[in-house]
């Protein structure tokens, strides 16, 4: 099977996840206690003809499967249905929120990839040296401190304290600079998209670069032990090229899987820093969602994330194939 | 005689581990003259590994050559002189390490590892890995390393060359890659490749076959190899001259047929008798009792004698060098055993020691002035012949 067919197989093996993970948000936004129309009366007193009334436009009084046939018909034809409480579809609300996630996240991983990879490889060439042990603790401090305190501690310092960097909001380069009064010109506006990415990008960034960070000192620390690195060491082959070439591309295998793998964390961390940093993602999106018990906008978006993390994954499996020549592609040939 | 490809006078290379110093190779000398197979035998942990790697200074850490003197072509590959201060400083014609990287290593003196299945890249195709090599060792452009890489991958009996040359080293079987080693070995073009176990991992069939293919090409090539094994069927097969190691040191070092017939060191005796012979019906074979001691603490004297059948009390005492106890054809046979005449320490006269021998590692040595070096003796002038 060639990496093509390999690509169309891998998402259409995706479509019963997708429809697993419709099947379950939809059954756990039904079934959970409290009725969304008196909910959404609260406070009123309840008249019973009108509860009647709002139930059978929302289809509510129809049986749970029926319903939601409703629901993925509609989801096919990308209608996430209506937000009760909001009064405008879902699908639309959510439109408006991934982008600004998607930048934060994929920054994200731009940064942790940039800076863990190089020390990770300098903690395994200089193993056991003091270089490795700070990185070793820097590791360690990231791993174990939530991104929403890093986040704060970045706003105190570079924000209030020193004043380099704004603290709230982004600015979204797809809007051109006709999108902000306040921007006149293109190099501007990627000026300011910068800027005001550089703190939530840290944030949410700092966990995935101790973690890759590790992994990467890890694997080239092994991947030097090897016999294919000997072998190239006997030949005379010089050991910028051992580290750059033979010893790294080796190691960067489980990289690509932790990057895929870790792609929940990051976007329950988006959640998190979202909500520091004033963004206007799907993230906050979800929180004011729950507490306003806003049903159809939860199951939107647990089903949104669901399927980035699961293209995510797919989008692993794909790079894991075409880097790795081992990988056989499905039942073979 | 001319002087050999390879001279290795008294090399000795230590690992410093914090459970104390291994003297994994405890001065060895050997040479190794064109176009001939030299044999580096011994158990696991004699030492013939690191050994070999030493010749292309590639000993990892925390090992280290800390003495003796290695000369190739003439070139001094390492060597140790005395400092004004009486400490020991590398020489001034060594090689530099840029030098042997450049000079030596692949393109005058190639390898071929134990392990096929791990020892070429898995990310990388067979043929890019061949032409990578060819190109670094030899002054040829991209396309004519190409060319060169699919014409050895053809000599080593790689059907398919030209399709093969872009597939993956997973997409080989354990002995094609061993083929493809051997290719790489060669198309560097060096005087003397080192053949590190080339067969241990193969199927006996398969191992056969690469010999036979080595042998071909060793001829069309005249190319010299050191060729280490613990398999003394390979040796006799494949080798011009043997070296027999244990526990860091040569303990019997003759050509191979003096060597087979002419056995002058318990030793050798026990491992020719540890295996399996169609010329000789033996109801059992013999294993060598008890374990090689480990090379941090090996036994006083002989290092040999915990497991010799033929140990005397002298054995405990006396540490035998290698001494040319007979001479064969143009080469002396040498052994490092207190039984020959060349060293004349009382073997005769000597207890032999009680019972079996013990069947554990050797008893270290507690207090080393107990053991001594043999006294000089030279009856024979045949020691420094070659």
């Amino acid at each position: 099977m060639g990496l093509l067919r390999y690509t169309v197989y891998r998402f259409l093996q995706a479509i019963p996840v997708l429809i697993g993970i419709t099947i379950i948000t939809f059954l756990l936004a039904n079934l959970a206690p409290g009725d969304p129309v008196r909910l959404m009366l609260a406070g009123q007193e309840v008249d019973e003809e009108l509860i009647e009334t709002i139930e059978q436009r929302y289809g509510l009084d129809r049986p749970l499967y029926e319903r939601y046939v409703t629901y993925m018909a509609g989801l096919i034809q990308g209608d996430f249905g209506h937000s009760i409480h909001r009064n405008r579809p879902v699908t639309d609300l959510m439109l408006n929120r991934v982008g600004p996630t998607l930048l934060l996240v994929l920054s994200a991983y731009a940064f942790a990839l940039v800076t863990a990879i190089p020390l990770g490889i300098l903690a395994a060439t200089r193993r056991n040296e003091p270089t490795d042990h700070v990185s070793r603790i820097v590791a360690l401090i990231g791993v174990s401190t939530p991104s929403f305190w890093i986040g704060i501690m970045l706003i105190l310092v570079f924000a209030v304290q020193l004043g380099w960097l704004p603290s709230t909001g982004l600015v979204y380069p797809w809007r051109g600079p006709d999108g902000y009064d306040w921007i006149e010109t293109w190099p501007e506006l990627i000026y300011q998209t910068i800027r005001h990415l550089l703190l939530p990008m840290v944030a949410l960034g700092t966990l995935q670069m101790a973690t890759l960070m590790r992994v990467e000192r890890t694997q080239m620390i092994e991947s030097l032990q090897g016999e294919y690195v000997k072998l190239a060491r006997a030949y005379g082959v010089p050991e910028r090229t051992i580290l750059r070439k033979h010893a790294f591309q080796v190691a960067q295998l489980p990289i690509i899987t932790i990057v895929g793998l870790n792609l929940s964390t990051a976007l329950g961390g988006a959640v998190l820093i979202e909500t520091v940093f004033n963004i206007n993602g799907m993230g906050r999106l979800f929180i004011e969602a729950i507490q306003q018990l806003d049903y159809q906008l939860i199951m939107g978006i647990t089903i949104v994330i669901a399927t980035m993390f699961v293209i995510g994954v797919i989008i692993t499996d794909i790079a894991y194939a075409y880097v790795d020549p081992r990988v056989t592609y499905g039942e073979g040939e | 005689m001319s002087e050999p490809l390879l001279r290795v006078e008294n090399l000795k290379t230590q690992f410093f581990t914090e459970a104390g110093t291994v003297r994994a190779v405890d001065g060895i000398s050997f040479t190794v003259e064109a176009g001939e197979i030299v044999g580096l035998v011994g158990e696991s942990g004699a030492g013939k590994s690191v050994a070999s790697m030493s010749l292309l200074r590639l000993v990892e850490n925390p090992g280290e050559i800390v003495a003796g003197e290695i000369t190739y072509k003439g070139e001094t590959i390492f060597a140790v002189e005395e400092g004004p201060d009486g400490e020991l400083r590398e020489r001034d014609d060594v090689l530099s390490d840029e030098e042997i990287r450049r000079r030596i290593r692949g393109n005058e003196i190639a390898v071929i590892f134990q392990d096929p299945m791990e020892s070429l890249n898995p990310v990388f195709t067979v043929g890019g890995q061949l032409r990578e090599f060819i190109e670094l060792n030899r002054d040829l452009s991209n396309d004519e390393a190409r060319e060169e890489a699919i014409e050895m991958l053809r000599e080593v009996g790689i059907p398919d060359p030209e399709q093969r040359y872009d597939e993956y080293p997973h997409q080989f079987s354990g002995g094609m890659r061993q083929r493809v080693l051997i290719a790489m070995a060669l198309a560097c073009e060096p005087s003397l490749i080192i053949a590190d176990e080339p067969t241990t991992a193969l199927d006996v069939t398969v191992e056969g076959q690469i010999i036979e293919l080595v042998r071909d090409l060793q001829e069309k090539y005249g190319t010299s190899f050191i060729w280490v094994t613990h398999d003394m069927g390979v040796v006799a097969e494949i080798c011009d001259r043997v070296n027999v190691m244990y526990l860091g040191e040569i303990v019997e070092q003759a050509p191979v047929d003096d060597l087979f017939y002419h056995t002058k060191h318990p030793y050798t005796k026990a491992l020719l008798n540890s295996m399996p012979r169609p010329d000789r019906t033996v109801g059992e074979l013999e294993p060598i009792e008890g374990m090689m001691p480990e090379a941090i603490s090996p036994p006083a004297g002989c290092r040999f004698h915990p497991r010799c059948p033929d140990a005397r009390e002298v054995c405990q005492r006396v540490h035998p060098d290698a001494r040319t106890v007979a001479q064969a054809g143009d080469y002396p046979h040498r052994a490092a055993c207190v039984v020959h005449d060349a060293f004349d320490v009382g073997y005769d006269e000597s207890v032999p020691l009680e019972g079996e021998p013990q069947l554990t590692a050797g008893t270290p040595s507690s207090d080393d002035a107990d053991s001594v070096d043999a006294p000089e003796v030279r009856e024979d002038g045949g020691e420094d012949r070659e």
